[in-house]
């Protein structure tokens, strides 16, 4: 059979019409999240060298790690789109087991570790790690597995529907009891969208959908902190120097970007005025340097990632393969939901939230969980057009 | 592919298409605020990043040197570093685990105790700038540097340096820990050797460090270079004789001043105790005070001259007048003037050269006390220099209407009347340049003044030549000689008052000169306070200290030797005594 180079980039829309051998990558998909990644590199370096050599006493000390977090995240990506999903949807059930109880140890005071105030890691040696994370990924891989088991069934009983969203709704009250608001919504939303995506009864996911987001925030109120944080997101400018600080910081950050920016490097909100400007601000450091031309381009790459995954997810279903198609729809919503969360954070649509900005912002534990979900899409695709 | 393995978004795809919508619109809901962020709020966001990054910020002016007459640095500021710390940040860093060792390291470098760095630092945890240490060297702040402690910083500032140290400290004084003038010429000419800072536009970090200047408001003006009359080889050899003079007579204090006579410039000022003003802890007030010029003593049989002049003025003496002294001792009223011994019958000239004071008592009473009270007080008796050096002492000369008999007596040998080093020199001064009353001066002249005549000219020159026989050899002043110069002056010895009385025992050595004759250009006065050794002569304390003075002035001021013939000397000596301090009688032990 001749081979054809253009066919390469050519996605099946069926497999039995494949009738050229299969490509193995997800070159879009793989180019695009490189693309990040380098971006990630380059904003990094520039919003850390100057906190980093004025708190750390080594301009490269954020920029060095980063690295490592991306090269981990590479190779942990590519472990990801080598092993046969089938074994990590087998496994599924006992990642997510072991993930609970992680997050169950962190929260036994002299485990875990504290930072900013707030307990959401685990130290192993030097190492830290943040189970929350790694949470996102287990649930996809149960929930891909469930809904799979669930389409090769003919009815499926409203009672098995409920034990899976209880099952969230308790790993859910763990991660909130780390007062991690942001991630717990990252994580509910991106569930509740597999199991929309997924068939699943409206009365189903939509119903407890919308409770689980009445008690997130009922909860979340409780909390003096985040209450305050929720008052100056709606006027920061009411108190610039105490509760309002981020979310000015990080608005005269963007409004001083303006079209163009400021230029590469040439930002000033890094300088310590932003707080966290190699981690879940540096969105703004990026507006501020490359404009609003960035700030598109970044979120239009973000948008492409995810609808990539769905067209990824939706190959792999028209292939019979559900299991793949949930895990892919559960990465592209994972994705975009903490991407556009985090940007909405910056600025200053959302109120503020410690969350990463998925592949470009520093945070090794973000790095690794993203980077193997993109291997995991890979995988997906590289399944679907094998016809394995 | 059967229906019932059939999944639920290709069999129902507006779920799909449904959720690809909301992604879409939260991606343009974002774009769209931030075209609404640029748009709407642009020039306020952009406004407020300003209130926040840009500061004026002083731009330092450099201080103005200090430089002897011949452009040699006496004064000058030079960089150092002064290594502060921003509490808030270095707190929170040294809670953490590893820091101690680098604190441990901090502190030695700073020459501090680690404990009390630490507390320093933590009571003022609520301020962002603490200095800890001020004024490193380069090479020292350096070490501090390489250490990267988070929350500690560098700040250049300017340390002045005093290259001549203890020999110039009382002329120039010092500045303070922020260059501003605290004693001395430094002091004095604030005003001119301050600079004037200038101001930018600069855009900070938030911890206040500048990352860009973006422009300039106003150029900083930097301070005058002041040329002193001071020439720092005569102050470094005078320094070195009055250190080895008091020292060898293990006196309390010292002055010397050293004159030019022909232009009232202030050729070197020195005095004992001194301190190091590169030091910086600064000196208890008798070191720090310049002596020469703060302190009147009173001058003793240093002021025979202007009374022979006063005489000689007077037209009822001339040199050869003669004197009786016999029989050494002379009462006036309750009061008995003593020679050291009996002179016999002598010259007005040898009334000064033997330092006789009753010759000197006979002269002062014979004359009208308004011209001996006019012709002291012309010579600038009781009235200040006018050098502008700041505490500066205007001496006593009582007005003749008030004086009793006794004040009238003492005065002429010197008691009742107090003068500073300076004020003596520039007496003598008078003489040397012919009767003109200098104009002193610490800054260097380059054309002097029209100078008041308070001497006659040959007055003048007869005192010259009166004080040329005082250092001639077997002169009370010959130790004051110095090889291949013709020299004189008067040595003289006052007692000093302790609790109000004069004590037996406490003397103020004097010797007060002027070099060479033949074209006078110095005049030199000595002053050595208390010497406890075996002597307190001033013809044996302060004359050796005039000699070495003088002979290393002469020599760096390249003036030419005038001795090298045998020159006549016109009065002649009879006898050789030593200089006679004041006997009081018990009668009149409490003078004024």
């Amino acid at each position: 059979m001749p081979v054809r180079p253009q066919a390469q980039f050519r996605v099946p829309v069926n497999p039995a019409e494949a009738a050229e051998p299969p490509p193995i990558l997800d070159l879009p998909l793989l180019v695009a999240t490189l693309a990040l990644l380098g971006l990630g590199m380059v904003m990094v370096a520039s919003a850390s060298l100057a906190t980093a050599a004025g708190e750390e006493g080594a301009p490269f000390h954020y920029f060095v790690r980063h690295c490592a977090y991306a090269a981990s995240g590479v190779l942990a990506a590519a472990v990801a789109a080598s092993l046969p999903l089938s074994l990590w949807i087998r496994i599924a059930p006992w990642l997510l087991g072991a993930g609970m109880v992680l997050l169950a140890l962190v929260l036994i005071p002299g485990i875990g570790h504290e930072v900013n105030g707030s307990r959401r890691w685990l130290r192993i040696g030097s190492l830290t790690l943040q189970p929350s994370e790694p949470m996102k990924l287990c649930v996809i891989l149960y929930l891909a597995g469930f809904l799979g088991r669930r389409s090769a069934e003919h009815e499926t009983p409203v009672r098995s529907y409920m034990a899976t969203v209880g099952l969230l709704v308790a790993i859910a009250a763990l991660i909130v009891l780390e007062s991690d608001y942001g991630t717990t919504a990252v994580l509910l939303a991106t569930a509740f969208g597999m199991l929309y995506l997924g068939g699943t009864p409206l009365v189903v996911c939509v119903g407890p959908a919308l409770a689980a987001a009445a008690g997130l925030g009922t909860l979340a109120l409780q909390e003096s902190y985040v209450l305050e944080r929720l008052l100056s997101f709606t006027n920061p400018w009411a108190d610039p120097f105490g509760s309002g600080f981020q979310l000015t910081q990080a608005q005269i950050a963007i409004g001083r970007g303006g079209w163009f920016g400021v230029g590469l490097g040439e930002g000033v909100q890094k300088l310590f005025y932003l707080p966290e400007a190699h981690n879940d601000f540096l969105f703004a450091v990026l507006a501020e340097e490359l404009g609003f031309v960035g700030v598109v381009a970044v979120i239009a790459v973000f948008l492409f990632v995810c609808l990539r995954a769905i067209g990824i997810g939706r190959e792999s279903e028209a292939a019979g393969r559900p299991c793949g198609a949930h895990v892919a729809y559960g990465i592209g919503l994972l994705v975009a939901i903490q991407a556009f969360f985090n940007i909405g954070v910056n600025m200053g649509v959302l109120p503020t939230k410690g969350l990463p900005l998925p592949l470009v912002s520093y945070g090794g534990s973000s790095m690794l969980v993203t980077c193997s979900g993109i291997g995991l899409l890979l995988r997906v695709a590289l399944e679907t057009r094998r016809g394995r | 592919m059967s229906g019932g393995s059939r999944s639920s978004a290709l069999r129902a795809p507006g779920r799909r298409y449904l959720a690809v919508s909301m992604l879409m619109a939260s991606a343009l809901t974002l774009v769209g605020w931030a075209v609404y962020l640029n748009l709407n709020h642009g020039a306020f966001l952009q406004e407020q990043g300003e209130a926040r990054h840009l500061r004026e910020a002083a731009i330092p002016a450099h201080r103005g040197k200090i430089l002897d007459r011949n452009g040699q640095p006496l004064a000058i500021s030079a960089p150092v570093f002064s290594v502060w710390a921003d509490p808030t940040v270095f707190v929170e860093w040294s809670g953490g685990g590893d820091p101690d060792k680098k604190i441990d390291a901090l502190a030695e470098f700073l020459e501090l105790d680690p404990a009390a760095l630490r507390e320093k630092v933590l009571s003022r945890s609520d301020r962002e700038f603490l200095y800890l240490r001020r004024q490193l060297t380069p090479a020292h702040a350096e070490r501090v540097r390489a250490l990267a402690v988070p929350g500690v910083g560098l700040r250049r500032e300017d340390r002045r340096y005093y290259p001549l140290g203890e020999a110039a400290s009382h002329v120039i004084g010092f500045a303070g820990m922020d260059e501003e003038g605290q004693e001395g010429v430094e002091l004095a000419l604030e005003a001119r050797l301050a600079g004037h800072p200038g101001s930018e536009r600069v855009l900070r970090d938030n911890r206040g460090r500048v990352v860009e200047r973006v422009e300039r408001l106003e150029a900083p003006r930097p301070g005058e270079d002041i040329v002193l009359s001071i020439d720092a080889q005569i102050q470094h050899i005078a320094y070195q004789a009055l250190l080895d003079g008091v020292k060898e007579h293990r006196a309390h204090a010292g002055s010397a001043v050293v004159l030019d006579v022909r232009s009232g410039e202030v050729l070197a000022m020195v005095n004992q105790p001194s301190y190091n003003p590169n030091r910086r802890t600064r000196p208890a007030g008798g070191r720090l005070r310049n002596r020469a010029i703060t302190d009147v003593f009173e001058p003793g049989s240093t002021i025979k001259p202007f009374i022979v002049a006063a005489a000689l003025e007077s037209g009822q003496f001339n040199v050869g007048t003669v004197v009786d002294t016999t029989p050494g001792t002379f009462r006036v009223g309750r009061h008995t003037v003593r020679d050291v011994r009996n002179y016999g019958v002598i010259d007005v000239a040898q009334v000064v050269v033997v330092s006789s004071n009753i010759g000197a008592t006979k002269l002062a009473l014979a004359i009208d006390p308004e011209l001996t009270w006019s012709r002291l007080s012309r010579v600038g008796f009781g009235t200040g220099s006018a050098s502008g050096f700041p505490g500066e002492a205007q001496g006593v000369l009582n007005h003749f209407s008030g004086w009793r008999q006794t004040e009238h007596v003492t005065l002429s040998y010197g008691y009742g009347v107090s003068v500073t080093a300076l004020q003596l020199a520039r007496a003598y001064a008078v003489i040397a340049n012919g009767g003109l009353l200098p104009r002193v001066s610490f800054v260097r002249v380059d054309r002097p003044d029209d100078w008041l005549r308070v001497m006659s000219e040959p007055v003048a020159r007869q005192m010259r030549h009166v004080l040329e026989a005082v250092v001639a050899p077997g002169g009370t002043g010959r130790r004051a000689g110095v090889p291949g110069y013709r020299i004189g002056g008067k040595t003289g010895t006052s007692r000093k008052i302790i609790g109000g009385r004069y004590a037996d025992d406490r003397y103020i050595s004097l010797f007060a000169g002027i070099a060479p004759m033949s074209h006078p250009r110095l005049a030199i006065v000595v002053m050595v306070d208390d010497p406890s050794g075996e002597h307190y002569y001033g013809g044996r304390v302060a004359a050796p200290v005039f000699s070495r003075i003088a002979q290393g002035a002469l020599r760096v001021l390249a003036v030419a030797p005038d001795d090298h013939v045998v020159v006549t000397r016109r009065v002649h000596l009879r006898s050789e005594g030593p200089d006679s301090p004041l006997k009081v009688s018990a009668a009149s032990g409490a003078l004024p």
